[in-house]
This record gives structure tokens, sequence and C-alpha cells, in this order.
């Protein structure tokens, strides 16, 4: 009887299970990789702001400390955001006239507060405390990046629980002397104390950091 | 040409012929247009099918909530259709895999079928462990895959097994199903009379053209499959059963319930392979093949299972006083002479009691009265897994956290649904794939046709 | 939560001096009123929140502020981004304060606790205080005035006001009535005798539903002037109780619950009490005494007036004096001077009167009680002056009327005919919370601020004052009663001015210092009544009780719903799904009717029937209530609302059409039935509590062997056998709990506290009748016995964080797992709802969230817990031991600032009896690491080798060994 198939459809046959093989491999890898791209996390991304504040100016520049706006960095779980009236202690001297700042001005004309958009958020289930991280000797710039050279502030580290894991479950290295907390350019030296040092000096305490319970609750 | 069956039927008879029997199976297959019957058993079972897909979108849209589950009873028919279903393929599964690998000649005919049964009760099966989680989009992380979070799934839990071993299960069933079905793939491209088929049986059949070599891997391949499929078959009904003997339940926490849970595989599988052959072999005509000799064994079988599944409940009831711990006391006697006792009588009654009438000869041939006991069966198998994933729930250590049970008109949508699944899954089957395992046929039809000398191999 | 050196008191001034402040408080107050209505995001507005104004933002909850960060303005005084604040001030019920303490988040109240220095609170609150949070954010609450029924302005009532008022003053006030609530506000008083001066004819009624007429006229009959008792529980060491109130509805209870249950442990009170309850249906303190006698109430009569002949005459009881009486009478002589008797307020004056002459006789005075001046302003007798009042409407005397937070539409009995009454009066104004039955029926409604949104003062049980400060500028504007006073006087004023002036004169010359050291302690100092030194009045001791006797037959009688008071509280699902002590019912008030008169009616729970009280008839659902007398039926007042709102309104049976009625009662069973939910799905009437559940003895049994509990053959908790799995590594703490059964009454403070501090859903009637209710704690009900005469028994139950946790190794994804710090850990957001841990825990403490509950109810997201998340659909939970509140404890002490205060959890620091002790285990020092040393310490199932870290103390009862036990 005839033949249903030419010669060449073994090879058809094989090429399509290759494919078929190949699609899974490569999906495979992409469903892996996918998240851990900086698009996927949306890092170092410039997020646009009803006023362009400049870190880079105010904290590289000026040398304002982070603590001057975020007020409840050291004692609470949040950091605070500050008060248009915050702003207008320098901008009703300076720049008063600047385009820039209008927004400002007309929110303490009006009474009206100033929405800014979120750059670094963490999901709903975790409870983050910016007090604790300081007391124990973690600064800004581990999490946050190098905020004293941002332009427009954006997220600099992945935030994801790897990341939170990855210290917690070694703090020591990510340690830094008080003097630096709040300092986004600094480095180890070799005269930075020992992260064991650290762990002491910061009374580190020896319970098991990465119980779930520490962050979900 | 239908005929009575009787005990002492041949397990095939002498007159068939290879090449008769090849044409009718594959006429089967290739026929244009289906039966009327067959399409009057189609449409309502999809039917079925088409309402469990509405019960599942509404059960994502509004939640488990739909759902006669309560606090304390957490489990309920989802579960416990799970592990119906799950019994009904492992049957169809013991039946191929185990007795191909003992040689038992009369499982040629039916093998198809047991493997169809296996397939389709394992898909149905396979919707309930999805369905039943509260967020089920998250099923995938009973996985191990690299991930941000650095977590792993948690091995110490039987749920995770039984997750991975309905996996491997439902895996291994389409293989080994599709193995076996090659070579009459083949035959039924060579036989189809229109192009389009024939092109579409071609391309299933994977090029197989009965070729010394390739007969030669089939069969090495497809024994290993049997020899793999038994083990796994056990497992991963042992492993359903460890769900429950895992759990402190009072009513679960008990060693025996993976054989116990084996031996309902056993019992509900010979059960539904006798409601399929016994229409099938009429309707089909195949009755030359699938004979009395059949029913006999597969009646044999049934009431060897079901004097197993007996034993159990003996034990059951025997460990539940011997541990005396008075917390599986009440749960016990709640469900033995509780307000719903008649779901733990029942199931007794038409597992154990009633299967006992195939004792007599004349009785393993009788086709009505086996249907009953069948269906019987197949009620009493899922009344049984009522009793002991509600009850158990019911009445657990503390009186304060008793409670009470009712399946909403979700659940029993969503469990006829997939009746309605399996049925389309074997009608699809019976319509467009070889119904008889036409190369083992073969080699049966051989063996026993040598001795008569008629006919040369 | 840590109270050390935090100073709980507001300075408001200093805000209100601040013009962008209060502009953007009202600014912003449309926002958060409209945000109330619509159910929100927990964490959306909490995201908003946590930058935002202290008042406001919550206009900002649009989808375009999706990912907004809003900070102030200016910021507010006193807040601290993320950080709680308390501030101090008092719950009133029925008139009398308790002191609490409101925490809150950014500016918003989330939790009440109780004030340990406030006399009537010790610390504990009732499950009314807990239950405000949710009154304060309720979307029914009234926001406009409004003149029959159609929207007006204020102007238009101040000038209807005014002109009413000329009107009045050419009169004298003739025809003039104010009708308020039972009254202890200093300012208030001081404001209403102005006014009754201005207006010499006026009249001011005082009307409470669940009246205490009784309790003071009977002090005043038998000491010949009005005084209220103060009860030392702790220092009885024999009590009767007879029908009482004094650990359910007395004014004081929180406080006599704590010394009652300070001498129920043996193995810490130098010597238990007994406690004799007489009553005909079953109390909080009949439960938990050692032997309860059943009487009808005209079988109780005879009883007391036989216990007082014997206690007052010495005469011997009568031949067919019940087996026990001697027994007792012979107790409560030989406890000369520690005996009490207790009476409850549904008792009739004469049985008071002759209850105070016999406590006298017993030389209980300045012991087991003390007299003082009374503490509510007269007038005193509601009942009466009610009625006058509506006879006086009713012949047109009555020209004004004015109610002031109280609605008598509802709650005046259905024979006096208030309703129609009030349509005779002219100018009728309502000033109430929210649209109710009254609000409706008067001429004006003007809405009345929240008691958190304005200035005040109460007066506690016992006389001390607490100032009661905002929390919150009014959310949706309204008046107070103050001002409403002030502004019908003709000179208005706030009522922070009110409430200063009137302390100004008080305090002084030092008002600053004591203004402020009273807001901060939530007391003002030595402000408690006098004792009173009157004497007993000879008749007292002669008192008759036959006079007071009602008909024969069948007896109706009428409580206020425990969780619902006179109806007050319908509207908040909290209390509406709160199980009753008792019959563990929820979203419902069934009659309560004796196993006995069901059997003869064959009833059964859930039934119908038609009861009949003279000629006004009415059907309601029966409730079999064990321990009930079978001449008596119970009805809880309070359900039924005609108009409560979108919660309460229609819910359950109202009652109040039969109160005051003194005609025959007859009930008929009906057809049909009414699907009553309980929290209770099975009966719990055993034979006794099996002893691996819960150990109970007497106390013969614990003076022989003080560790008889442990007699039985079950093993000890603590077995160190090997285990298939290690637990966790020992971190710093170990974390444990201990409830002592002694202690419990209950009374569900602990059940309301968990739900509030771990933003627990209401899940509604349907969903509890499909057995889904989500309170992480609950208590169990044990009666054992015969169903007539029950004993009582009340469990705690919630998580009991085994070591050797079931539901940790079922988890597929270990979404429950253990801690360091041995806290068995649900993460919510790891659970994908297998439900496997639920069917493994033998405790059965685990809730799935079968729906998205938290999203579905009507809740102002800022009313939510901002520390604990609000659990999603598919998910299971559970006690956490408040692990919220670890955490914060275990921060505080990482910051290295001194020794961190122990956490204390939601249950434990609502609980009126401290019969929750929590703690850290490891520290021997520590209260639970002692508790856990009692020799009554037992572990629930034992024999599931769980280790549970939350043990109990066995329950002991103090039974007369004169008396034999089935009397109990």
């Amino acid at each position: 009887m005839a033949a249903i198939f030419s010669p060449d459809a073994n090879l058809v046959a094989k090429v399509i299970l290759l494919l078929a093989a190949g699609v899974c491999v490569v999906g495979a890898i992409f469903w892996w990789w996918w998240p851990n791209t900086d698009y996927a996390r949306n890092l170092r991304a410039m997020v646009e702001q009803p006023v362009p504040f400049s870190h880079d100016h105010h904290v590289g520049g000026l040398g304002i400390d982070c603590r001057f706006c975020h007020t409840s960095v050291e004692v609470s779980a949040s950091a605070g955001l500050p008060p248009t009236h915050t702003c207008m202690t320098c901008h009703s001297q300076i720049w008063t006239r600047a385009q820039l700042l209008a927004p400002v001005r007309q929110s303490l004309a009006g009474n009206t507060p100033i929405v800014w958009h979120q750059v670094t958020d963490l999901p709903d289930y975790v409870y983050f405390n910016h007090g604790i991280h300081l007391a124990k000797g973690v600064g800004c710039e581990s999490c946050h990046g190098a905020v004293a050279r941002m332009p427009l502030t954006y997220k600099a580290q992945p935030l994801t629980m790897e990341f939170c894991l990855d210290c917690h479950r070694n703090p020591g290295p990510r340690l830094r002397p008080r003097s630096a907390l709040f300092d986004t350019e600094w480095r180890r030296t070799e005269s930075t104390p020992t992260p064991d040092a650290l762990l002491a000096l910061y009374h580190v305490p020896d319970r098991n950091l990465t119980d779930c319970s520490l962050c979900h609750r | 040409m239908s005929s009575q069956p009787r005990f002492d039927d041949p397990v095939v008879q002498p007159q068939l012929t290879m090449a008769a029997m090849t044409d009718r199976v594959c006429a089967i297959a290739l026929r244009e247009r289906a039966y009327l019957w067959w399409w009057i058993a189609f449409v309502p079972s999809l039917a079925l099918a088409l309402l469990l897909a509405v019960s599942a979108a509404y059960l994502f849209y509004a939640g488990i909530g739909i759902w006669g589950v309560n606090w304390p009873v957490m489990w309920g028919f989802a579960i416990l259709s799970y592990v119906w279903w799950i019994a009904i393929a492992s049957g169809g599964t013991i039946i191929s895999a185990l007795f191909f690998l003992v040689h038992a000649e009369w499982r040629d005919s039916i093998n198809r079928i047991a493997e169809s049964m296996m397939l389709f009760g394992a898909a149905a099966a396979g919707v309930y462990p999805i369905l039943h989680l509260g967020r089920p989009w998250h099923f995938y992380w009973l996985f191990f895959y690299p991930n941000n979070m650095t977590l792993w799934a948690q091995f110490r839990s039987p749920l995770l097994w039984d997750f991975w071993a309905l996996f491997t299960y439902v895996g291994a069933s389409v293989l080994f199903w599709y193995f076996g079905l090659l070579p009459d793939l083949a035959s039924a491209r060579d036989r189809a009379v229109s192009p389009r088929r024939a092109r579409i049986y071609g391309v299933l059949a994977c090029g197989f053209r009965g070729s010394s070599r390739q007969w030669r891997h089939l069969r090495a391949t497809y024994a290993v499959m049997a020899a793999i499929m038994t083990p796994v078959v056990v497992s991963i009904h042992s492993i359903v059963g460890l769900d429950f003997a895992g759990a402190a339940t009072p009513g679960w926490h008990s060693t025996e319930f993976p054989p116990f849970f084996v031996f309902g595989a056993l019992l509900s599988g010979f059960a539904i392979v006798l409601l399929l052959i016994i229409p099938l072999r009429r309707l089909l005509e195949l009755d030359d093949m699938m004979t009395g000799r059949h029913l006999e064994v597969l009646c044999r079988l049934l009431l060897t299972s079901s004097l197993c599944v007996a034993y159990a409940y003996l034990m059951d009831a025997f460990t539940t006083f011997y541990g005396g711990d008075r917390a599986e006391r009440v749960m016990f006697l709640t469900r033995v002479f509780g307000d719903e006792a008649a779901v733990y009588w029942g199931a007794l009654l038409l597992n154990c009691v009633l299967p006992q009438l195939l004792w007599m000869r004349r009785l393993r041939v009788h086709q009505p009265l086996i249907v009953v006991i069948c269906l019987g069966v197949v009620v009493g198998m899922w009344l049984e897994r009522y009793g002991i994933v509600v009850y158990s729930l019911n009445r657990t250590h503390l009186p304060s956290a008793w409670g009470t049970y009712h399946g909403t008109f979700w659940d029993w949508s969503t469990l006829f649904g997939t009746v309605g699944l399996f049925l389309s899954g074997i009608l699809l089957s019976i319509r467009y794939v070889p119904v008889v395992s036409m190369h083992e046929m073969r080699t049966l039809i051989a063996r026993r046709a040598v001795p008569a000398g008629t006919e040369a191999p | 939560m840590n109270r050390a050196g935090s100073a709980w008191w507001r300075s408001l001034e200093q805000a209100a001096d601040d013009p962008g402040f209060m502009a953007d408080a009202c600014a912003e107050f449309p926002g958060l009123a409209r945000a109330l209505a619509e159910p929100l995001d927990r964490r959306q507005a909490l995201k908003l929140m946590a930058a935002s104004l202290v008042l406001g933002g919550l206009s900002g909850c649009d989808e375009k502020f999706a990912s907004a960060l809003i900070p102030a303005v200016r910021m507010p005084p006193n807040i601290v981004p993320g950080m709680p604040n308390y501030y101090a001030t008092a719950h009133v019920l029925d008139g009398y304060a308790s002191g609490i303490v409101v925490k809150q988040a950014m500016g918003r109240p989330v939790k009440v606790e109780g004030n340990p220095q406030h006399p009537a609170s010790l610390g504990a609150t009732d499950v009314f205080a807990q239950a405000t949070l949710l009154d304060f954010y309720d979307p029914d609450r009234a926001a406009e005035i409004s003149e029959g029924g159609l929207p007006s302005e204020r102007h238009l009532f101040s000038a209807a006001l005014a002109a009413e008022r000329a009107a009045a003053a050419g009169r004298h006030g003739a025809g003039l009535r104010i009708l308020t609530g039972t009254v202890t506000s200093p300012t208030l008083t001081a404001q209403l005798q102005a006014l009754l001066r201005q207006f010499p004819e006026a009249r001011w009624i005082q009307w409470d539903p669940i009246s205490r007429d009784a309790v003071r006229l009977g002090a005043r009959l038998a000491y010949g002037q009005p005084v209220d008792v103060l009860w030392h529980v702790e220092r009885a060491d024999v009590v009767l109780a007879i029908d009482s109130d004094l650990l359910s509805t007395a004014p004081g209870r929180l406080r006599h619950a704590r010394e009652f249950a300070s001498r129920r442990n043996p193995s810490r009170t130098h010597a238990m009490s007994r406690v004799y309850a007489l009553e005909p249906t079953p109390t909080l303190i009949g439960s938990v005494a050692d032997h309860r006698f059943i009487a009808a109430p005209a079988e109780l009569h005879r009883l007391v007036s036989i216990i007082a002949a014997g206690i007052l005459q010495d005469q011997p009881p009568p031949p067919d004096a019940p087996r026990w009486m001697p027994a007792l009478i012979a107790d409560l002589k030989s406890a000369r001077g520690r005996a009490l008797i207790h009476v409850g307020a549904d008792q009739p004056t004469e049985l008071h009167t002759l209850t105070h002459a016999m406590n006298e006789a017993l030389a209980g005075r300045g012991s087991t009680f003390d007299l003082i001046e009374p503490v509510a302003v007269p007038p005193i007798e509601h009942a009466n002056a009610m009625v006058n009042l509506t006879s006086a409407m009713q012949a047109g005397q009555v020209r004004s009327l004015l109610i002031i937070d109280s609605n008598p539409v509802f709650t005046a009995p259905a024979a006096w005919r208030f309703g129609e009454a009030l349509e005779r009066v002219p100018f009728s104004v309502a000033l109430a919370g929210s649209a109710d039955e009254t609000a409706r029926a008067t001429r004006w409604f003007v809405p009345l601020t929240h008691a958190w949104e304005n200035w005040g003062d109460a007066r506690a049980h016992e006389g001390s004052v607490t100032l009661m400060q905002p929390q919150a500028l009014p959310l949706h504007g309204g008046l107070s009663a103050h001002e409403m006073l002030a502004e019908y006087a003709g000179e208005p004023q706030s009522a922070e001015q009110a409430v200063r002036a009137f302390w100004q004169e008080r305090f002084g010359a030092g008002f600053a210092g004591a203004w402020h050291d009273s807001l901060a302690a939530g007391v003002v100092p030595d402000s408690a009544s006098a004792p009173s030194s009157v004497r007993l009045r000879d008749e007292a001791a002669r008192t008759a009780l036959a006079a007071a006797r009602p008909a024969e037959g069948l007896q109706i009688l009428f409580r206020p719903d425990p969780c619902l008071w006179d109806g007050r509280y319908a509207n908040n699902p909290w209390l509406q799904e709160l199980p009753r002590p008792l019959t563990k019912v929820v979203w419902d008030n069934p009659l309560l009717i004796a196993p006995a008169l069901a059997q003869r009616l064959n009833l059964k729970s859930g039934d119908r029937v038609s009861l009949t009280v003279e000629e006004k008839q009415l059907t309601a659902p029966v409730w079999v209530m064990p321990g009930q007398s079978p001449e008596c039926i119970t009805a809880l007042l309070g359900s039924g609302r005609r108009a409560g709102g979108t919660i309460g309104t229609g819910q359950g049976v109202d009652f109040y059409p039969l109160t005051a009625r003194a005609g025959p009662v007859s009930l008929r069973a009906e057809p049909g039935r009414v699907d009553l939910a309980s929290t209770v799905h099975h009966t719990l009437l055993l034979e006794t509590p099996p002893e691996e559940i819960l150990r109970h003895g007497t106390l013969a049994q614990f003076a022989a062997n003080p560790r008889f509990i442990d007699a039985g053959e079950l093993p000890a908790q603590e077995r160190d056998e090997p285990r298939l799995y290690d637990s966790a590594p020992a971190g710093p703490a170990a974390w444990a709990m201990s409830i002592d059964l002694n202690a419990c009454i209950g009374c569900n403070a602990c059940v309301i506290a968990c739900q509030a501090e771990n933003n627990i859903p209401v899940v509604g009637k349907a969903q509890v009748l499909r057995e889904r209710e989500m309170h992480w704690l609950r208590i169990d009900r044990y009666l054992s016995g015969s169903g007539d005469a029950p004993e009582s028994f009340f469990q705690p139950v919630m998580c009991m964080h085994c070591e050797q946790a079931p539901c940790e190794n079922v988890c597929p994804v270990g979404a429950t797992v253990h801690d360091a710090e041995g806290l068995n850990v649900m993460v919510y957001n790891r659970c994908i709802g297998t439900r496997f841990c639920s069917n493994n825990c033998p405790y059965k403490v685990r809730r799935f969230n079968y729906f998205a509950y938290a999203r579905e109810q009507h809740r102002a997201p800022a009313s939510w817990n901002p520390d604990v998340t609000v659990r999603a659909r598919g998910v299971m939970e559970k006690c956490t031991y408040c692990v919220q509140r670890i955490a914060a404890a275990r921060i505080e002490a990482d910051r290295g600032h001194g020794e961190v205060a122990e956490p204390v959890t939601a249950c434990q620091a609502a609980c009126p009896t401290q019969a929750i002790t929590f703690g850290n285990r490891a520290d021997p020092r520590s209260a639970v690491a002692r508790r856990k040393q009692s020799p009554l310490d037992f572990a629930m199932l034992p024999t599931q080798a769980t280790q549970p870290r939350t043990t109990y103390e066995a329950l002991i009862r103090n039974p007369n060994p004169a008396i034999d036990g089935s009397s109990t």
C-alpha cells in the first residue's frame, strides 16, 4: 500500500522532539532567571516625584544628616517622611522663588500634603523595624545603597527574602561602627573593627536570627 | 454471535483467528461514524465533565468556603473522592502490570481497558489535590526549585510524598499505556482507509513498523515499565494511606492503613473493570475474547480482595479497643452506632457481605448480578472513605470540638463532574483507540492455537 | 506592651492652638468618614497612615495613590511614626466608669486596655470596653442634625432651642423634662442642677432599663438614707450569692472578680473561700460556686426568709426546708465577720433590705463590706420617675423633652406606651449616637459625640472620678451632653470648657498639676466616696418578703444580654458574635428554659414557642438551659432592635414588650424552628469531664495530697523519651502560659480582647451555623451530672504551642514551624491551605479562612491593629501568643533600654481574675515559671505527648462536707 509518510518524516519527528525538549529546558531556566533580573525587581529605576528631590545635593552636597528628615528612623519601625514644614525651614529662606519648589510652597500654603511616590517597598506581611537595625549597627546603605549619590532616589537592593536572610544568617560582616551608620560612602578599612568585635560591641543577641517569627506576624 | 458466558469457557474462543481478531478490533477504532449507544453514553458524560469545569471555575473564584468543609472537619469530599479515584486507577494498573508479570493469559484481552481505566481514574483523582488547596495558585510550593525565599518544601509531611507519588504515578501511567498502544496504533494506521486517519494514527504510532528490532525493544521496555508500575501503584496507595496513618487523629492513627488502602484499591479496581467489560463484550461483540473465563477470574479476585477488606475492617475495630484510647473508642462507637451509622454499615454490607455471593460458581458468570455487586462495591468504597475522613474529624479528642458535616451542592457537582471526566475519557478511548491489545492477543491466540495445529503462528 | 513611664494624657490644647492642625483635621474628616463606610486593605491604609497626619490622610485611599506616601504638612505633637501612644480615659456603662487606656497608632484608636491604677478596672476590661473600639468606628453613627426626619442645620436647631428656652423661661421651666441614663458625672450633675435652678419647674428623670432601683431602695429602706455598698469579696470566707450579679453586671464587677479569684486557688490563697449560690437561673458566680442551689423565684423568697430567720432570730429551719439549709446557716454564722451575702439587682427591694440586715448581723460591716455615700446622684427611682413622666406626657403636661443618650422608645416597657406619649410632646430632642428608635420618634435628632471624641468625667462604683479625655476629634461632628445642656442653659460652651470650669474650682490653686496628674493616672486622686457611718434601722430585720410575692405559675425573668447589655451594643459585630458565656449562642437571644420544662412541652433548642404575658404575646426560639429552674424562664433583653443599625436591626427577639407586666405567663409550642448558631456544636453534658482534658477535685482531696491530680495513671506531661524529631534549639527565652481554672469565671473578656488585638474577623451567623467561627481563643464549658442541676466547668483553650507540635510535621510547605523561643509560628504568607495542620491538632485550635472574611466586613481600615497581618482567603490561622507584643518587647530589650518589661498577651491583660499568666518559663523568677510549679499544674491531653507550653491549674472546689454533693 502507498506510503503515508515521506522518508524525511523521521527527521521531522526527531527535530520536533528535540525542540520540545529544548522548550522545556529554556522555559525552566527562564522561570528561574526572570525574577532575578533587575527589571523584574525594579532595581535602579528612577522614580518620578512631584518634586525632583535630590539626595545627591542635600546629603552628598550639603551634608544634611539622614535623621534631619527621617526623624524616627532610630527609635521606630518606620523611618518617617519629613512633613512639608521641615522642607520649608530652609526653603522659606533660600530658593524661595524656584519653580521646582512650587509644589512645596503650595503644600504649605494650601495645607495639602505632598504625595510622594514610593521607592522601596516590602510585602505587607513583612514587619521591618528601622530602629533595631540601626541600634545593632546596620547602616542605611546596606539596604538603601549610596543614597548620597542619587540625584533621584531609586531602589538599590533586591530586598528579597534571600537578601534579608543572607545578612541575618551572618550579620557580622555587614555591621559598621556607629560613626559610619549614616555614611553611605563608608567602606571597610584595616582600621575597622572585625566583624566579631562589632557583634560584641552591639550585643547582637545569640538568638536565632532566622526565625520566621522575627519578621512575619 | 453472543452466547451466555460459562465458567468453563476458554480464555479465548478457539475459532477466533488472528486476522479476524485484528480486523474486528481495528474496525471498531476505524468506524466512520460512532455507534448510537456511544453517543447516548458520551453526551451526558461530557455534560458532567463540563459541570466539573464550572465547579472548578466557581471554586477558584469564591474559595473553598463553597464546600461543606468546616471547623473541625477540614477535609471532606475532595480528599475522600481523591482516595476513591486513586483506588480505582490503581486497580487498573494492578490488573495490567502485575498480571502481566505473572503471565496471566486472561489479562491480555482486558488490559487495554484496565489501562484506560487507570489513566482516566488517575486524571479524575489528579484534579483534587489542586482544587482542595486554600490557595491553589501556590501549589508549586510543593516542588523543590531554586527561589529567592531560600525555602524548601517540608519533607516530613505525608502530603508532600503523596503529591510526588501522584505525579510519578500519573506520568508513569501515561507512558505505560502509550507503549502498550504503539503496535496497535500501527495496525490501525495500516488498516485505515481514509488518509487523514492513516496520518493521525501514523504520527501516534511513532513510525512503528513491526521490525523485529522494534518488537524486541518494545517488549523489553514494556516488561520494564510493568515491573516499575507494580511497586509504584503499591507505593501511591500506601502513601495515600499514610496521609491518614501519619496523623495523630483518632481513627487515622493506625499502621494498618497502607495495606488497608491497597486492598481497597484491588477491590474497586476489579469492580470497575467488570463494570466496563460486561457491557463492552456485548456491545462490541468481543465475547469471544472476553469470555466467561474472564468474568470467573475477575469475580474470584473481587471476592478475595473483598475478604482482605473485611479483614481490615475487623482489625480496625480490634485495634480501636485493643489500644484503649478513649478518643479512639468514642470516635469508633459514633461511627458504628451514631446518627449516621448507615454509612459504616453500608460500606460493610456493600464491600464485604454482598460480594460473598460470588462463592457460588454459577453466580460468577451471572452478568446482571455481577453488575449489581460491582456497583455496590463502587458505592461501598466511597462510603468507606467518607466514614474514615469525616467521622475521625467529627469526633476528635475534645468534645468541645465535635462537629457535624454535610456536603454542599458544589461538593456533589465536583464529584459527579469527575465521574463525567472519567467516563468521557473511557468512551473516547473506546471510540478511537483499539479497545483490545491486539498484539498481545495475537501471541495468545498463537500460543493457544499451536496444540490444535490448525494454523501456523 | 510597655506601659512603663508613658504618660497617658494628650495635650489636645497644644494641637488646638495650631490652626493649621485643626484645619487639616477638619479637612480630612470627610475622607475618614467616607473611608469608614467601605472595607479597605488595612496595610494599604497603614502605608498612608504611617506617614500621614495624625487625624487625616484617609481621603487619599483612592486607587491613584496605590503606592503613595503622604507626609504631614505639619507634624502634630507627641506622634512618632510607627510608635503607639497610650491615653487614659474611662468606659462608662449605665453611669459607672471603669478605667481604660486606649492604644493609638498614628493617632487612631486601635485597642483598649484596662487601667491598672483605676479602682474599678485594676488593669482588666470587660467585653463592652474592648468592643467600644468598633462602636467608635461604627459606620452607622449619625453625622447630621435632623428635624422631623429631614436633614437640618446646626444654627436652625440653636434657633429653635433658643425659642424654646425663652418659652420655658416664661413658665419657670414648667413642662420641661430632661431624661438621662444614670448620671455619676460631677460636671454633668452640676450642669443639670444649675439648669434646674434656672428652671425651677423643670424635672430631671433618670432611666436605665437594666434597673438597679431595688438595690438603691433596698439600701435606703435598710439604712434610712441612700447609701452605696462596697463589697470586699477577698475578705469573705463564706459567700452566699442570691441570684447574684456580683461578677456579671454589678458596678465594680471587674474588681469583685479579681477579689473573688484571689481566694479560689488553694495552692496560693491562705484559706480558700466557700461560695454558695442560690438562684433560679444560671449566673456566672453560680457556675463557679462550690454549691449551687436552684430555687424558683417563689421558692427563693421562702428559702431566704428561712435563712434570715436562722441568722437574725436563731430560728432553726422548719422541717420542710431543704437538707442543706442547716449546714448553710451554720457555715454563715461560724464565719461571723468573714461572711458575705449578696443579692442580685433583679430581686425585690425587701430582699435587699433583709440582706443588709443579715450582713450587719453577721458583722460583715467594715470587713466584707463598707457603706459609702451614694455615687449616682438622685433622682434614683428610675421606674417610678419614668411612669410619672409618661403619664405627664400622656396628659400633655410636657411641652419640651430633652433625651440625652437614652433610648426609651425601645427600652421602656411597652405597657407604659412611651412611644405614643412622645407624640404628644411638642418639642422633643434626642441626643443620641445613631438614629435609634428614640431619635426617629423625636422632633429633633442631634448626633451625640462618642465618649472618645469629647471631654467628660464619670465616677467608678466606689466613687473615684476619671477625667475622660478625647482620643480623637469628632469623626462626624455632633454635640456632647455637656454642650447640649450648656446650650439649653443659654451660655454655650464646649465640653472641655465645661469640664475644666468644674474642676477648676474643685482643684483650686493647684489646678494645672492636679489636672495633669489626673489625666495621666486616669483617676482623680482621693475622689472616692466618703464612707458612711449610718446605722441600720431596726425595722430592716423585720422586713417581710411575702408582700413582694408575685402570682404563682410560670415566672419570666428579664436579664441584660451578656453581650448586648440593654441593646445599645446590638450594632457591634464583635459582641453579636461573642459566644454568650453560658449558652455559647451567638447572634441570637433564645428564651432560656429548663430541661424539665422542655421535656414537658416536648421542646428542643431552637424550637419556636409562643410566649404570652398578660395579653401581650410574641414568638421566640427556646434554648434548653441546664441548671435553670423549671418554674421560670429567662428572657435576655437587648436584641430585636427596630433601628439598631445595619448589624443590629431585627437580630434576635425584642422582649421589652413583655417587661413590667405582672400578669400570668404562658408558654405554648409553635410549629417551626429557628436555626440558632452556637459555637458548641454538640452537647457538652458529660458524666464528668475526661481526666486527660480537665482535672478537678475538692479541697479535701487537695488537703490530703496536694498532688492528687497526678495520682491518676496518666503520664506526667514532661516525659523525656527519645523523639523522632528534635525540638528547636532553645533560645534566650521559653515563652509559656499557665491558666488557673480556679480563677476563670467564663466572662469572655479574653476572647474579645484577643479578637481586637489580632484582627480576628467576624464571620456572621450563617458561617457560624456552618461551624466556621474564627475566635483564636475559645472558652469551653463542660457540664457534668444531671441536666437539671449540673456542675459547670470553664476551660479557656487556645494554641498550646506544643514543643512536639503535631501540626508542624504535616505541613507540606513548612508554613507552621517552631521558633527558638518555643513559639509554634504560623507563617500566613507561606500557607497554601492544605488544612492538614488542623486535622492533626488534638486541641483543634486552628481556624481557616474559608472565605475572605477579613475583607468582607465593613470595618474602618484605621481600626485594624497595624502590628498584625490581616489574613487572606485560604489561609490557616491561630493563637500566636501575641507574637507582635513579644517582638515589641524583644526589640525594646535588644535596643538596650534596660530591663525589658515581660510581654503581656491581650487575653492576659484583659482577664479580670488574672487567670492567665504568660511569660518566660526559662526565667525562674517569672510569674509563669512559679505558676508551673503549682501542684495543680496539668497539661491537656498528656497522652498525646505534645508537651504543650500552655498548661492549666486544676479546678478545686470547696464543698461543705456537711452537705452531700448531690445538691450541687
